[in-house]
């Protein structure tokens, strides 16, 4: 088995609450999703992303856990959970789950004993301070909700430390039997023969005074130290950090090749839809060329949507109003420093601009990361609060519930979308799968081309800059292998003239059907592009 | 008169053990010259021995054929000849030099003669050995052809062209030591005469088959066939 | 940039697109008989493959006869692609004139590389000079592969046990002990293979390799049994190939055939040394394999080649041969008659040496080859004499009984080659 599979992976995010509901509760389970799992394996991904599944009292959707080594009553049984691993295996399909490392819920039994008394033994696992003093000037995350990092606990009658929601007391990695814990944590789950962990807020695990607590050496230390004890005992496996920062800021969670497999590439994301809207390649480009290079064993997270808003705290003030104007003129989408919307809708439910947006996702350095209902273009409901819009049940069908539930409507966690557009009705896998002109066939038929050839996933990309600017035009190569991808970012028909430098002598070989087109000479190369087109040429070189 | 034959025979004595003190040393030089030579030599003649056997040499000859040639010869293998040839050459060449330190009327100049003879002497070997492989390889390839032709007198044809091209060797490499030119041009010519004469005859005896068939083929307008093609191998 | 495909073919092989199936024609002065050939192959696309993307191409290698003219012609032109009546889609047709590396081996290659452009999904290849062709060939040999993912299907040919002894003789039992695959013709031009199949043969590091030139079809075989490739054999019927006068004689022929089979041996060893036993291939369709109509061979001639042969390359045999192999077959050339006593012991002996002998390098490849055939003439006048007049299935019987000997024989011959790696 190859160790780099991540490398190669199509990623496929996904709740389990709102896959599919296998008992009737109006809640997804661990049950329903293993009965969905051919969807999945016909899609093509390679690699299943479960967003938290653990014990929680759900303030923040999960991410604040209450107990690290069992299941949510609501998704079924660890039980469930070894069948549902076992049957992605058999399917080929690894599947790696949420590790949220630097804090608890305040309902997990650790903080419960820590604040009971000073002299607690657990007590030394969070960060207390007498006053709310130390650490000043270390900026607050969520502005809306937290006017301190600091929250006071009457119990202990003492402050703890918390980065993000005040019921999310952060753990203290300075203390050896913390670190000890969270790797048993870790095996518990590699045990079971999960490939992976999608790492949690990692930059803010360690604090120092006089510093802004983020991205601090000591963390890194402490990270590398995982990673050390995964790759001693259990190679193959893989970390995924999420970061949302500039790529220069992630660079250093690679070090060496010897923390992180893997990290999200954030700025790119929006820039994707900007250059979109701009017609324009500039923001892309600048965005991968500014991208450090990372050692041979890594690899960036690609994504356009997932479970959180489109943020769009990695642009500037300007950009963010332009990106406003353009995709959510109603402020009602608009959330935090971001779009609560699903990809769909974000681009009209324009089928040209969701195949170009995906095949750019497809083609570019990195692994792309699919969210749950994406391949179908599954609509939103901005009008859930909070990020729920985004996380409505999976529409598999025109029948009861979508498909998704048995139980009566009422009782679902989140209603359906309904609307005549993106309702169950219009847009489900089950007509889908029906006709051959879907946007799910289309999806697959690009993932199989995607993952027929390495040179995407693991090729260098060069840009070629022709003088028409609405067409983006790359060059990916490894080793003999080369692909040559160009999109028409434009909402009209474009011809471009490719210089044949690096070209020259390539038969192009369009990927999709196979045919073939003139030999590239010595003189420019003309390609004329319909609206929002895009070509993925095999260069070979006969 | 006794006086003057004792006076002579004294002087002489005197003489000879004057020049006797002068040459004894001479004759020391000369010893240790060759004694030193000789573990020099014997050092170097060791040291190809084994480098050539490091870098496989023996591989390199089995492949050329030298090896089988060198057996034929009742020689010993390809780095054991090199080692002795450079033992040889640098005895030679010490010993030569140790005759010089004598100071004799005649020998001096001669180890630098041989200095001079050494690059001639490599060359002429080489220029044998190639001929000779050149004549092996060319001796087996005229014989497959002939057999497999079906002439009768293909062994002679073979045999014949092999001892032309090695006479021809032999006489280059002689002309390049330089031994004799005048005996050797005289000799090679007559060789060589008899061997074209041999090989005329041996074609006219092998061939004599084959021309006729050539000829009646030709005259018939028939195809030509040979014997063991009437079928089909395919 | 010098390429493997002009720019002129590969315009006409944008206009064929994406297709299913690729024939091949290579031709050098085929005019007499490459019009017939096209012909059959033209029945075939537009009869068994008629809702199947097809595709003929043809290699001229510079012939001076019109060859290219006929097969364009064949096909009532224009532009080289023809609407037939009676087939649902445009029949492409290409011919192009192929000015790479000399040898048939290069004309494959191109022919590789254009399938691998236009994805298709099978692959085949026909002489020009068959006069027996017939469409249902193209059928048997491609079909296995299009439909039932073979990798390579070989043909195999109706024709009398004493036929075509250099392939019953000697390749045949050399394949099938060496490589354990009952293979029928291993020395065939004719052909079919996958797409997966050509771009394997594609990526290997041979194609500079002068021995492709002419030992193509048996490089590809051999490499289709040792890659693991799914293969299977189908009974065209008997190969009647028009006369030639660019054919080589038997030393010349051999020098190629056994020369590269050699080759082959040398190149696949890490595959067979290991192997024990032999399967048949998978026999993809019916039809007689054994023609009851022999031609009468005069063991005589031969049977003089070899006995002149032993005297005279005595000194050339005694470097290949173990001595009392050498013997024997002294012994054999001594005794009077119409045919040696050339039995399969000794021929196994021999053969097996020869190769292991090649494999060393003992002196100069060609010559080793070129003595080993009047050795196979031997072999062959003691095979014919012994089955002159005898019923095919006796023959076919006898033939099986050299394989089994071949086979029993493997153990000694993988020691020797081994033995002479070492040393």
């Amino acid at each position: 088995m190859d160790d780099l599979w991540y490398k190669d992976a199509v990623f496929y995010e996904l709740h389990v609450k709102a896959y599919c509901d296998g008992n009737a509760d109006g809640i997804g389970d661990l049950p329903g999703l293993i009965g969905r799992l051919d969807h999945l394996q016909e899609l093509g991904v390679s690699c299943l992303w479960l967003l938290p599944m653990y014990p929680s009292p759900f303030r923040d959707d999960g991410y604040d856990i209450a107990d690290y080594t069992s299941i949510h009553p609501q998704y079924g049984t660890l039980d469930d959970f070894r069948r549902f691993l076992t049957a992605a295996h058999e399917r080929g399909m690894k599947v790696i789950t949420e590790l949220v490392m630097n804090h608890t819920s305040d309902q997990h039994p650790w903080f419960q004993e820590a604040r009971s008394s000073r002299d607690n033994p657990r007590r030394d696992w969070y960060v207390w301070s007498d006053t709310d003093e130390s650490y000043k000037g270390v900026r607050i995350i969520f502005t809306d909700t937290e006017r301190s990092n600091w929250a006071w606990d009457p119990v202990s009658k003492a402050h703890y430390w918390h980065r993000f929601f005040s019921h999310q007391p952060d753990l203290n990695y300075d203390n050896p039997a913390v670190r000890e814990q969270m790797w048993e944590v870790m095996r518990f789950w590699l045990d079971l023969g999960v490939d992976g962990f999608r790492v949690d807020a990692v930059p803010y695990l360690i604090e120092r005074e006089g510093t802004s607590c983020e991205n601090l050496p000591e963390t890194h230390e402490v990270l590398k130290e995982f990673r050390r004890r995964l790759s001693e005992s259990y190679p193959g496996r893989m970390l995924l950090a999420e970061a949302n920062m500039w790529p220069e800021d992630v660079r250093p969670y690679f070090a060496d090749g010897d923390e992180f497999h893997m990290a999200f590439h954030f700025p790119i994301m929006p820039r994707m839809f900007m250059a979109l809207r701009l017609e324009d390649r500039k923001p892309l480009v600048e965005i991968i060329e500014r991208t450090p290079p990372i050692p041979e064993s890594c690899q960036w997270g690609l994504f356009l949507r997932n479970h959180d808003e489109l943020t769009l705290e990695m642009v500037t003030d300007e950009e963010r109003d332009y990106m406003y104007q353009e995709y959510a003129r109603d402020p009602v989408a608009r959330i935090n420093l971001g779009i609560r919307r699903r990809l769909a809708p974000l681009l009209d439910n324009d089928r040209r601009r969701i195949e170009l947006m995906n095949a750019m996702l497809m083609s570019l350095p990195g692994s792309p990361v699919l969210y749950y209902g994406d391949e179908i273009g599954m609509g939103d409901n901005i009008f859930q609060g909070d990020r729920n819009g985004v996380r409505t049940p999976m529409q598999w069908s025109g029948g009861w519930n979508g498909g998704f539930s048995e139980a009566d409507p009422e009782q679902l966690y989140l209603p359906l979308v309904s609307n005549p557009v993106y309702g169950y009705q219009a847009i489900n896998v089950q007509s889908q799968r029906r006709h051959d002109s879907s946007l799910l066939n289309w999806m697959k038929r690009l993932i199989r081309v995607r993952q027929s050839t390495r040179v995407f996933s693991r090729g260098s990309i060069e840009f070629l800059k022709p003088a028409n600017h609405r067409v983006l035009a790359y060059l990916r190569t490894l080793e003999r292998e080369q692909a040559l991808v160009v999109n028409n970012l434009s909402s009209t028909a474009q011809a471009v003239e490719l210089d044949p430098g690096p070209l020259a002598g390539a038969i192009p070989v369009e990927m999709f059907g196979r045919s073939l087109f003139p030999r590239i000479g010595t003189t420019p190369y003309v390609l004329t592009l319909g609206p929002y087109d895009f070509f993925w040429f095999k260069l070979r070189r006969i | 008169m006794a006086e003057i034959f004792l006076d002579i025979l004294r002087e002489t004595w005197a003489n000879y053990a004057s020049a006797a003190r002068a040459f004894l040393p001479r004759i020391l030089a000369m010893l240790s010259i060759v004694l030193v030579g000789w573990l020099l030599a014997l050092l170097l003649g060791f040291l190809t021995r084994k480098v050539l056997g490091w870098i496989r040499v023996e591989r390199l000859s089995e492949r050329t054929g030298t090896s089988e040639l060198l057996k034929r010869a009742d020689l010993p293998p390809a780095n054991h000849l090199a080692g002795t040839v450079v033992f040889w050459l640098v005895f030679v060449g010490f010993l030569l030099s140790g005759l010089d330190a004598l100071g004799f009327q005649g020998v001096e100049g001669l180890f630098s003669d041989f200095v001079r003879f050494i690059p001639r002497l490599i060359v002429g070997v080489f220029i044998l050995l190639a001929g000779l492989l050149v004549a092996n390889f060319a001796w087996r390839a005229c014989l497959l052809a002939g057999v497999n032709a079906h002439l009768s007198g293909s062994r002679l044809l073979a045999g014949g062209v092999r001892i032309l091209i090695m006479v021809l060797a032999a006489a280059m490499a002689l002309d390049q030591i330089g031994i004799a030119r005048g005996v050797v041009l005289t000799a090679f010519a007559m060789s060589f005469g008899a061997v074209m004469l041999a090989v005329a005859i041996a074609f006219g005896i092998a061939g004599a088959g084959l021309a006729r068939r050539l000829v009646e083929d030709q005259l018939a307008g028939k195809e030509k066939k040979p014997p063991s093609d009437g079928m089909s191998h395919l | 940039m010098e390429s493997l495909l002009s720019d002129d073919l590969l315009r006409q092989l944008m206009a064929a697109g994406q297709v299913d199936v690729v024939v091949g024609v290579p031709t050098l002065n085929n005019a007499s008989t490459v019009g017939a050939v096209v012909h059959e192959v033209h029945l075939a696309f537009t009869g068994p493959f008629k809702r199947d993307r097809t595709v003929l191409i043809n290699f001229d290698a510079g012939s001076e006869d019109n060859t290219p003219d006929l097969v364009r012609r064949a096909s009532l032109v224009e532009s080289e692609t023809l609407v037939a009546p009676e087939a649902f889609r445009t029949v492409h047709r290409i011919s192009s004139p192929y000015h790479g590396r000399p040898g048939k081996g290069g004309t494959l290659r191109a022919l590789f590389a254009a399938a691998e452009l236009l994805d298709a999904k099978a692959v085949a290849l026909f002489d020009p000079d068959v006069t027996s062709l017939r469409a249902d060939w193209v059928a048997r040999l491609v079909r296995p592969v299009y439909r039932d993912g073979f990798d390579y299907v070989a043909p195999a040919f109706t024709r009398h046990p004493t036929e075509g002894p250099l392939v019953t003789q000697l390749a045949r039992p050399l394949v099938r002990a060496a490589y354990g695959h009952r293979m029928l013709e291993p020395l065939s031009s004719e052909f079919a293979c996958s797409l997966r199949f050509a771009s394997h043969c594609l990526a290997q590091d041979v194609w500079s390799s002068p021995f492709l030139s002419y030992g193509v079809d048996i490089w590809l075989a051999t490499t289709a049994l040792a890659g693991g490739f799914r293969c299977g054999e189908a009974v065209l019927g008997p190969r009647v190939q028009a006369p030639s006068a660019e054919r080589p004689g038997l030393p010349e022929l051999f020098r190629q055939v056994v020369g590269a089979l050699f080759t082959c041996l040398e190149m696949h060893q890490s595959y067979w040394l290991g192997r024990e036993g032999s399967q048949p291939l998978a026999r993809l369709s019916d039809g007689p394999l054994w023609n009851p109509e022999g031609t009468a061979l005069d063991p005589a001639p031969l049977t003089e080649s070899f006995r002149s042969g032993i005297r005279d390359l005595r000194p050339v045999l005694e470097r290949i041969l173990e001595a009392d192999t050498l013997a024997e077959a002294e012994r054999v050339a001594a005794v009077e008659g119409s045919a040696p006593d050339f039995g399969d012991a000794l021929w196994t002996q021999t053969l097996t040496q020869f190769a292991a002998a090649h494999h060393r390098e003992v002196m100069h490849r060609d010559h080793l080859i070129r003595a080993l055939v009047p050795l196979y003439l031997g072999r062959t006048a003691a095979f014919l004499s012994e089955n002159a007049g005898r019923e095919a299935a006796a023959v076919e019987e006898r033939l099986e009984a050299l394989n089994l000997e071949f086979e029993k024989h493997k153990p000694q011959f993988v020691r020797r080659w081994k033995a002479e790696q070492g040393s």
